[in-house]
């Protein structure tokens, strides 16, 4: 559709190895009071990985605050990036630890405490992803996108008594009452981004094709709109701004010809293993980046309450049932190996976006990411401290630990990002002031 | 919000109070009755439950339906004046019933009322149909399409039908998608795609729609777009360990196409077992790689793919009657066991050849030959195609935008298929298609009723009873202009419904309105039901469909929906519902001999979608008979609703009843749960799965009496059942209000209810066989008319 030939192999951008380049600070690109709407050249990119069940403390928390301390284990893969990463300890997700799973998704990016309800009248926050897509999303094709990895229909049992599913299908919510729907399949998701059709030409084939017909029946729209009533002619008046929305998106696409932008071949489907799922996920994360088809998204790696088995690193229980490890050394040991994992395919993407060039620096010095769970330790559904790291130029300057006063409402964060961006809000969820991250 | 509804409401009533066209007052009897029954509470000064009823006119119960339709409703289900209040007689009370809803009928006759209409987009399932009808198709929409919003218990409301870019782009790519499939294009790319089965689904017996002599498996349709060659990859269920369960022992499982077998390999037994021993982590995927995965040429077209394993030997059956339980597995790290099928994938094609039949069996109309040309022929197959998705005729200059798009095709596709192709990709797009349009004439008045057109009338008939575009014969009476007429249209539905395409009704009118559809989303907690699987849970859903399609293809009174003493039951069903002497996976015909069990509220998925994870819910259950069978759905709750209390800790568990009672000692909860709890409590004798039961999970006895709101001892579901039937009319009502919201797709106002009482009526003479509702349905005033509407539009 709008893909063009490589600045860099194919290979290296799937794989994202290769040597680092020098990172420059963003510092310099951006005044520190501003907000990064309305000054950076190349426009800031941002998202927020989740993972369910949060994590082994002991071994995720780095045991100094400040400058140049020592990665944990579970934190280790990150030595190489560590210049563009903050640990943030010490939140605490809103509420109590009653509402277990469902709280601990649908807290993490509203800062909210979900209303007790199985039914349809659920009800939480807007999540500061959607916060975001609304103050810088609007420029790119999506203002943002949804992703998982599990599909959560055939579960037994997969949600938190008393709540609804919706609480934990989802980590990102347009509304308090919208809990916006995340793709599992990366070949849906690929279809969504860069258009059907296997390769590049027959993509920019659909899309020409696919214009000559917007063009045919937007005609038989307006002729239609005729002979109808007034609330019918308004319906179809909705109808035609979207055709012309998908007329423009469509042009964005081919002025966009010329961004370096390498496309992977086409998924066939949800693959096997989650490991590679998670990877072809963040690939299309990373080109949806790269060519600004987004530039806010959340995905979730996994989902509370997961079964899911990890064979490959020696953990045969399911996930779920390792994260209650009743404080046993042996089990907890296994859910940090776990935990480790998770972060070694977040260290991944990360480099990924460090060897992509964005402008005059790489994609990683216009991102701010966000990887965490609702929940500290899993064994007691614990609200506090939560695992959190943020990485990218976004942050100005990394290598930091920052321990935060115990307890500091996650809302406080992403109230603090939210200004950042230049929201200009008093309050975001159940926060009660802002954290100094920036 | 109430209170200021009905003072508008009576600020209304003030306002017609000096039209010309004043009807007659109702009788001074009935003045008489509400002055007496009603009005000492719900007056000016109390506004008790919102209503103010003495300052409402009598002298116009038709300027103010809102009021007096929700009186008539309180008094058809018998709940006012409440329980200890004094009460009219029964003739008094049946008296002011009907003199109220006379008054509200004649004016509606005077001043008939069609709705607010809306243009409607067709939903998924439509769509499907759509493109079944259209290319003899069968496509996976839930793979192109986004799910659909419902609104009033349905999701073919056209208010929550909107759209928007990304609904748009999704119909461009199926548009496309569809259209390469139809004509067989063999650009086509590889895709794959895969079929699962539920985890809890048994596998140790035969399943339903696989072949014989087989056990366990699944099967699925699947849609092969090009002549060309598949990969079959067939996934078994592992442990904890990512072993293959069941390897201990061999087993045969075969994959087959259309029934032609493609794959039979073996698995398990010795050698596999020593192997896997040896290298744990390898074998299963090793096995699952070089034995189930095949190869084969396929021609285009649907057609059924099953994987399933081989009847097993006496000696696997031997070990088979140890297992406790009716569920053959549930613990994820047993690897002993039969064996599962988790998923087939089919990935493909390879190999494309040129297509020797395109797959849609309806599209060619035509073929370029000696005596045809390729224009001609073109412009037959979009002429053709478009006035069935469009449901109507063409214009000439249509006609000519297709066949440009079929030139242009043509020329840059290279073949005449390539050219359709395009065409239709263009038709699956339009507006059109996608759009239900109904025209309004420039020259009606605002605010008249007007009759829409003969081939809107044949859509709305269309995707009322078939979810789906109108065939020929349709629109050939729709082009005849003669549909309209009484007995054609009556003629039509008979013809309709006979049609197997009706169980559209079945699927999505009964799928909703009985929450069948929420069945798949519910799972019993496997501790205290370990009995429960994926094979009861379909069973539930067949059996309710089955029981409801009897009622639509042997034109059924609607009231054997409440009473029946037949049902539909396989072996696993007869088994939970106590039937002895039923065999087998398929489901047939039995008479019931326990009275309990007869008609809806017997049915294992009304019992379990009405229930939670680990206990029944007589709220839920009486509110799913409020809404459902009376037509009297209860607010939800006040938003500050106090916890229930918990035992103290020691203190010994209580019963649900007891539990519930609390709810009518609060002032905020009582009005409602006093009307709920009695019918959910008479349901108390089946268990969350439907068994009966005369002892709680806690083993306490049940008790399932209660007293009605209108002061009807009832014990158990028998008693209930008469008590609901006492005015067969409620029930034929509910389900005429709910067909009714199906049919025009659209929420109902207090301005409809004359004509849902119209239905009811012309339906009782014909003892309310379900074509009488139909016919009513589909003859009445918001069925066959529009009305201009006021716009805010400029």
């Amino acid at each position: 559709m709008f893909i063009s030939k490589l600045a860099i192999p194919r290979r290296t951008f799937l794989r994202g190895v290769g040597a680092s380049l020098a990172l420059p600070l963003l510092d310099a690109m951006i005044p520190a009071a501003t907000a990064f709407a309305k000054t950076a050249s190349r426009p800031m990119r941002t998202g927020f990985m989740y993972i369910p069940h949060g994590a082994d403390m002991a071994s995720w928390t780095p045991a100094a605050s400040g400058a140049d301390f020592e990665l944990s284990p579970t934190l280790k893969v990150l030595e190489p990036l560590r210049d563009s990463l903050v640990v943030v300890t010490n939140l605490k997700r809103a509420g109590g630890v009653a509402e277990m799973h469902a709280a601990a998704s649908s807290g993490w990016l509203s800062g909210a405490v979900p209303k007790h309800t199985e039914g349809e009248d659920y009800r939480i926050g807007t999540t500061i992803d959607q916060l975001l897509a609304r103050q810088i999303g609007q420029a790119s094709q999506f203002p943002s996108i949804e992703f998982a990895t599990e599909d959560y229909t055939g579960y037994v049992g997969g949600c938190t008594p008393g709540y609804a599913c919706a609480y934990q299908n989802t980590i990102s919510w347009a509304t308090p009452t919208t809990p916006l729907p995340m793709e599992i399949n990366p070949r849906t998701a690929f279809e969504r981004l860069f258009g059907d059709g296997g390769s590049a030409a027959s993509r920019r084939r659909i899309a020409e094709e696919d214009r000559s017909i917007l063009d045919s029946i937007a005609g038989e729209a307006r002729k239609l709109q005729g002979g109808l009533g007034v609330h019918d002619r308004t319906r179809v008046a909705d109808y035609l701004d979207h055709v012309r929305e998908i007329e423009r998106r469509i042009q964005t696409a081919e002025t966009q010809h010329t961004t370096a932008l390498s496309v992977i071949d086409k998924p066939l489907g949800i693959p096997d293993a989650f490991e590679e799922h998670a990877a072809l996920m963040f690939d299309l994360l990373t080109m949806a980046l790269q060519s600004e088809q987004t530039r806010v998204f959340t995905f979730m790696m996994s989902r509370e309450g997961s079964q899911r088995t990890f064979g490959e690193i020696g953990v045969a229980d399911p996930w779920h049932v390792v994260s209650h490890h009743g404080d046993q050394a042996e089990k907890v040991a296994r859910a940090a190996k776990i935990n480790a994992l998770c972060v070694g395919l977040f260290a991944r993407f990360i480099e990924k976006l460090k060897n992509t060039p964005d402008g005059d620096g790489t994609l990683l010095d216009h991102s701010l990411m966000f990887y965490g769970s609702g929940m500290g330790n899993s064994n007691v559904h614990a609200t506090d401290p939560l695992p959190m790291l943020a990485m990218g130029g976004g942050l100005g300057k990394g290598n930091r630990h920052v321990v935060l006063p115990a307890k500091t409402e996650i809302g406080n964060l992403w109230l603090s990002v939210a200004n950042r961006f230049g929201a200009s809000l008093e309050k975001f969820g159940e926060s009660t002031g802002t954290v100094d991250l920036f | 919000m109430r209170t200021k509804i009905s003072v508008l409401a009576t600020f209304a009533a003030c306002a017609v109070f000096s039209a010309v066209d004043a009807r007659a007052a109702v009788d001074s009897q009935t003045k008489e009755a509400l002055d007496q029954y009603c009005v000492t509470c719900h007056n000016a000064r109390l506004k008790t439950g919102g209503l103010v009823l003495d300052t409402a006119s009598l002298e116009h119960v038709a300027a103010d339906p809102g009021t007096w339709e929700k009186v008539v409703r309180k008094l058809r289900l018998g709940v006012m004046p409440p329980l200890g209040a004094r009460r009219p007689d029964a003739a008094t009370y049946d008296r002011l019933i009907s003199s109220l809803e006379g008054e509200l009928d004649a004016a509606s006759v005077a001043h008939p009322y069609p709705g607010r209409p809306v243009l409607h987009r067709l939903n998924r399932a439509e769509y499907s149909n759509a493109i079944r009808d259209l290319l003899g198709l069968h496509v996976d929409v839930s793979s192109l399409l986004p799910p659909d919003d419902s609104a009033y218990g349905f999701d073919n409301v056209a208010d929550v039908l909107g759209s928007s870019p990304a609904l748009l782009q999704a119909y461009l790519g199926a548009a496309r998608k569809i259209s390469t499939i139809a004509v067989g294009d063999a650009r086509v790319g590889v895709n794959r795609d895969t079929y699962t089965a539920r985890q809890d689904l048994s596998q140790d017996q035969h399943l339903e729609g696989l072949p014989p002599g087989t056990q366990g498996g699944l099967a699925a349709t699947h849609t092969f777009p090009v002549d060309g060659e598949y990969e079959f990859q067939l996934r078994l269920w592992r442990t904890n360990l990512s072993a293959i369960r069941g390897l201990q022992d061999p087993h045969q499982v075969e994959i087959a196409l259309d029934g032609e077998r493609i794959l039979l390999a073996t698995i398990g037994g010795n050698d596999d077992l020593v192997h896997l021993q040896q290298n744990p982590t390898t074998t299963s995927d090793d096995l699952e790689a070089k034995r189930l995965r095949v190869r084969v040429h396929v021609k285009a077209g649907s057609r059924t793919v099953t994987a399933a394993f081989l009847e097993e030997t006496p000696w696997t059956l031997e070990t088979m009657r140890l297992q406790p339980f009716l569920r053959d597995f549930s613990n994820p790290f047993a690897a002993e066991g039969a064996p599962h099928v988790q998923s087939l994938s089919v990935q493909g094609p390879y190999n494309v050849e040129p297509v020797g039949r395109p797959p849609s069996a309806t599209l060619f109309v035509c073929r370029p030959g000696a005596n045809v040309t390729e224009a001609s022929c073109a412009r037959r197959i979009v002429t053709t195609i478009a006035r069935r998705a469009y449901r109507r005729p063409l214009e000439p200059s249509e006609v000519d935008g297709l066949v440009a798009f079929y030139k242009e095709g043509r020329r840059t596709g290279g073949s005449f298929d390539a050219g359709v192709e395009f065409a239709l990709r263009r038709v699956l797009a339009s507006p059109s298609f996608v759009f239900r349009p109904e025209k309004e004439p420039e020259t009606v008045a605002l605010a008249t009723p007007y009759r829409i057109g003969e081939y809107e009338l044949a859509s709305r008939l269309s995707f009322f009873l078939w979810s789906s575009i109108p065939d020929d014969e349709l629109l050939r009476v729709a082009a005849a202009g003669t549909l309209s007429k009484p007995e054609i249209l009556r003629t039509q539905v008979t013809r309709m419904l006979a049609d197997p395409k009706s169980s559209a009704l079945v699927e999505n009118f009964a799928g909703q309105w009985l929450q069948l559809r929420n069945l798949r989303g519910i799972t019993p907690n496997p501790e205290t039901y370990p009995d429960f699987d994926d094979n009861l849970r379909q069973a539930f859903r067949t059996e309710a469909e089955l029981f409801f399609g009897s009622v639509i293809h042997e034109d059924r009174s609607v009231l054997d929906l409440m009473t029946a003493s037949d049902t539909f039951v396989n072996e696993r069903l007869a088994k939970q519902y106590g039937i002895p002497d039923v065999f087998g996976s398929y489901f047939r015909r039995v008479t019931l001999a326990d009275d309990a069990r007869r008609g809806l509220l017997g049915k294992g998925a009304v019992l379990l979608v009405t229930s939670h994870a680990t206990t029944t819910s007589p709220v839920r259950r009486g509110k799913f008979i409020l809404e459902n069978i009376l037509g009297s759905p209860p607010p939800p709750p006040p938003p500050d609703v106090p916890a229930l209390k918990e035992p103290a800790p020691g203190a010994a568990p209580r019963t649900m009843r007891e539990q519930m009672e609390q709810h009518r000692t609060i002032p905020g909860c009582a009005g409602c749960h006093k009307t709920m709890d009695p019918l959910g409590f008479a349901l108390e004798n089946f268990d969350i799965d439907a068994r009966w039961r005369t002892k709680n999970v806690g083993g306490f006895a049940l008790d399932a009496s209660d007293v009605m709101p209108d002061g009807t001892r009832i014990d158990g579901v028998v008693g209930l059942r008469q008590a609901l039937l006492r005015r067969p009319e409620v029930f034929v009502q509910t389900l005429a209000e709910k067909l009714l919201v199906y049919a025009v797709g659209r929420g109902l106002t207090p301005e409809d209810m004359a004509a849902v009482r119209g239905i009811v009526r012309s339906a009782r003479g014909q003892n309310y066989k379900f074509s009488s509702l139909v016919n009513a349905i589909v003859s009445s005033v918001p069925f066959q008319m529009r009305m201009k509407e006021l716009g805010s539009e400029s």
